[in-house]
């Protein structure tokens, strides 16, 4: 909750974006039958966006927002590291839980215009295999 | 759900059992993993699979694959391991029996289909030694496999194609066995020996070499037909017999030198190698031992062409297998033996500038270039070749002369028809001592099979005083008596043989 106190007028911004699109992409997962679980989990040793089950499998959900596409797409801010890093943070999750249930990593992006409505919004399942 | 798939690997001619153990976790995030030491191209098979299962339209699963390659401490090499990964993430999702008793072996497509893939030949003789049903390949290396008998030959096309023969909807037959007949070819030569005018005693030797399998090495001017007669020698080869092909496709299999669709080696190998040949690519090497020409030539014959302009390193690398018929190329990983028993013809000129002995071309060489140009080649290499052969100069009026004669002169098929007639009478007599030619023949086998008569060892003696002959000269001599003796049709080796054998001794070194 640290971060939330930037005073740094372009982070804030960018939180704020970001708290947008996962807000979008919690009413998206919740409107194709997804059941969420947590919104923001935030440890010492993890820190996931969304959680939730898809029927019986346990998704980490990674939100990507972007406003306008002329400065890259989501897409692209998804790279081996950041891969590698939702692997930790997921396996961290487990071993908290202690979850013996079949999981996987999705990622979501979503794209919004300037007004903050959704331009696109892609679900890309299973990320990691 | 734990799956276990049987495959092989092949090192050298050798074939190892390998044990392809798939796992498919039930809990844990989804990933796709090979462990058991796989090489690079192993460990890019799992982006192959993967596609291949995607691109079969079968859902690929999303759970935690785990795929060791037992035994672990082996390195994995080769791209074979495809198949029988696929067959078991496959079999575990979908439950299907696998047949007992099987080796897969199969190199992935991206669109799940097989691809021809090297070996295919060692992996059925292995099958065939442990006693092992079936085994699966893809179709393009199917012919190669069908060779053996009694093991069964599933010719793979897809993925899609296996997983409806496992679940029993559709019939997958084995390729039909494919019998090693003797409807041999014969090497289609580049010249034909009715072609060379003149050069009678270098007929007669290139004849002699080519049934019993004697080394040769010839001698002459630039321009006086060399090159011509060793490439017409290809040409009055018997054809492979049934044991040499399969010793040849083997060779030819491990280094996947046998293309799609394609069978038994009928051919005896020509190899013609560069004098810029390096000495990994003659004898074979590298970290992963690959055959050389050496082995490559394995039955057929390796022709050097400008034998002296070979680097030394490289020739003085030919002793042993000259002199073993096989050689151990050792390295740090892996020790592998190939077989290399070849007839080596080798021809040069006897000068730098090439015209030493020319009857009107002067000699522009010092004795001093000439000796160091001859000491190029080494003594122990010369001493390993059973016919020295100078081959003179065609008089060029001769040529002109002899356009009627052409017709008058030897085709190769009447040479062949002599040649494989020797070669008949030595197989006879090899019967039970495990080799083919005079060429090979051991001490033991001299003894047993060459007896001198009294005129003939006086020869024979008096000749190596003369010659300094060296122990190995003296009992080669003995060996290309009995193959001129054979030529004759005849049972005792004469003295008119021997004196034969003699002439094609190395000429005496002239020293100024």
């Amino acid at each position: 909750m640290k971060n939330m106190q930037i005073s740094n007028g372009v982070k804030t911004k960018n939180l704020e974006t970001g708290r947008l699109g996962e807000a979008i992409a919690k009413k998206y997962l919740e409107d194709n039958g997804y059941h969420v679980v947590e919104l923001n989990y935030r440890t010492k040793y993890a820190e996931i966006d969304l959680i939730a089950y898809d029927k019986d499998v346990l998704v980490f959900i990674e939100v990507r927002t972007k406003i306008g596409e002329q400065f890259g797409t989501p897409e692209e801010t998804i790279n081996k590291n950041k891969i590698s890093r939702l692997i930790r943070n997921a396996e961290a999750y487990i071993a908290i839980k202690n979850c013996q249930k079949n999981c996987r990593i999705d990622a979501l992006c979503v794209v919004l215009d300037k007004n903050r409505k959704v331009e696109r919004l892609n679900h890309y399942k299973n990320i990691t295999l | 759900m734990l799956i276990k798939v049987s495959s092989a690997s092949n090192s050298g001619l050798q074939t190892i059992a390998i044990d392809v153990e798939v796992n498919v976790a039930g809990k844990g995030l989804p990933a796709f993993e090979i462990i058991g030491l796989p090489s690079k191209a192993v460990d890019e098979s799992r982006d192959r699979v993967k596609t291949a299962i995607i691109n079969s339209h079968i859902q690929f699963p999303s759970r935690r694959i785990t795929v060791n390659l037992a035994p672990a401490d082996i390195p994995k090499e080769g791209s074979f391991y495809d198949l029988p990964i696929a067959v078991g993430i496959l079999a575990s999702v979908t439950g299907c029996q696998l047949p007992g008793e099987s080796l897969f072996f199969g190199e992935l497509s991206l669109d799940g289909t097989l691809r021809h893939t090297r070996g295919a030949l060692l992996l059925s003789l292995f099958a065939k030694e442990k006693g092992i049903k079936n085994i699966f390949v893809p179709k393009t290396s199917a012919n190669e496999a069908a060779i053996v008998k009694g093991v069964n030959v599933y010719p793979v096309e897809s993925l899609n194609q296996l997983l409806s023969y496992f679940s029993g909807e559709t019939d997958l037959k084995p390729a039909e066995y494919i019998e090693v007949k003797d409807n041999w070819m014969n090497v289609q030569a580049e010249f034909d020996m009715a072609e060379i005018l003149g050069q009678e005693q270098a007929k007669r030797a290139a004849e002699i070499s080519a049934s019993g399998g004697h080394n040769l090495f010839l001698v002459g001017t630039p321009g006086s037909g060399k090159t011509m007669l060793a490439r017409a020698l290809a040409g009055i080869l018997p054809s492979l017999t049934e044991k040499e092909s399969l010793e040849v496709t083997k060779i030819y299999s491990a280094s996947g030198r046998i293309p799609p669709e394609g069978s038994l080696v009928k051919t005896r190998p020509f190899r013609a190698p560069h004098h810029t040949i390096s000495r990994v690519g003659l004898i074979g090497g590298g970290t992963k031992p690959q055959p050389g020409e050496v082995s490559l030539s394995h039955r057929g014959i390796l022709f050097l062409d400008e034998f002296s302009e070979f680097p030394r390193s490289v020739l003085e690398a030919l002793r042993q297998p000259l002199e073993d018929g096989s050689l151990t190329i050792s390295r740090s990983r892996e020790r592998v033996t190939y077989p290399s028993r070849f007839v080596l013809i080798a021809s040069a000129n006897p000068c730098p500038c090439g015209y030493l002995h020319h009857p009107k071309k002067p000699c522009l060489c010092t004795s001093r270039e000439v000796e160091k140009y001859r000491k190029r080649v080494s003594g122990p290499i010369l001493d390993r070749i059973d016919l020295h052969i100078d081959v003179p100069v065609v008089d060029i009026k001769e040529l002109a002369k002899d356009r009627q004669l052409k017709d008058q002169l030897e085709p190769s098929v009447i040479i062949r028809g002599r040649v494989i007639k020797a070669r008949e009478t030595q197989k006879n007599r090899f019967f039970d001592d495990g080799i083919h030619t005079n060429a090979e023949m051991k001490n033991k086998h001299i003894k047993k099979h060459c007896p001198l008569s009294k005129e003939v060892r006086h020869l024979l003696q008096q000749a190596g005083m003369n010659f300094q002959l060296s122990a190995r000269s003296y009992f080669k001599m003995i060996k290309v008596a009995r193959t001129i003796a054979d030529l004759g049709d005849s049972r005792d080796i004469a003295v008119n043989h021997m004196a034969e054998a003699l002439q094609y001794r190395p000429r005496v070194q002239e020293r100024e």
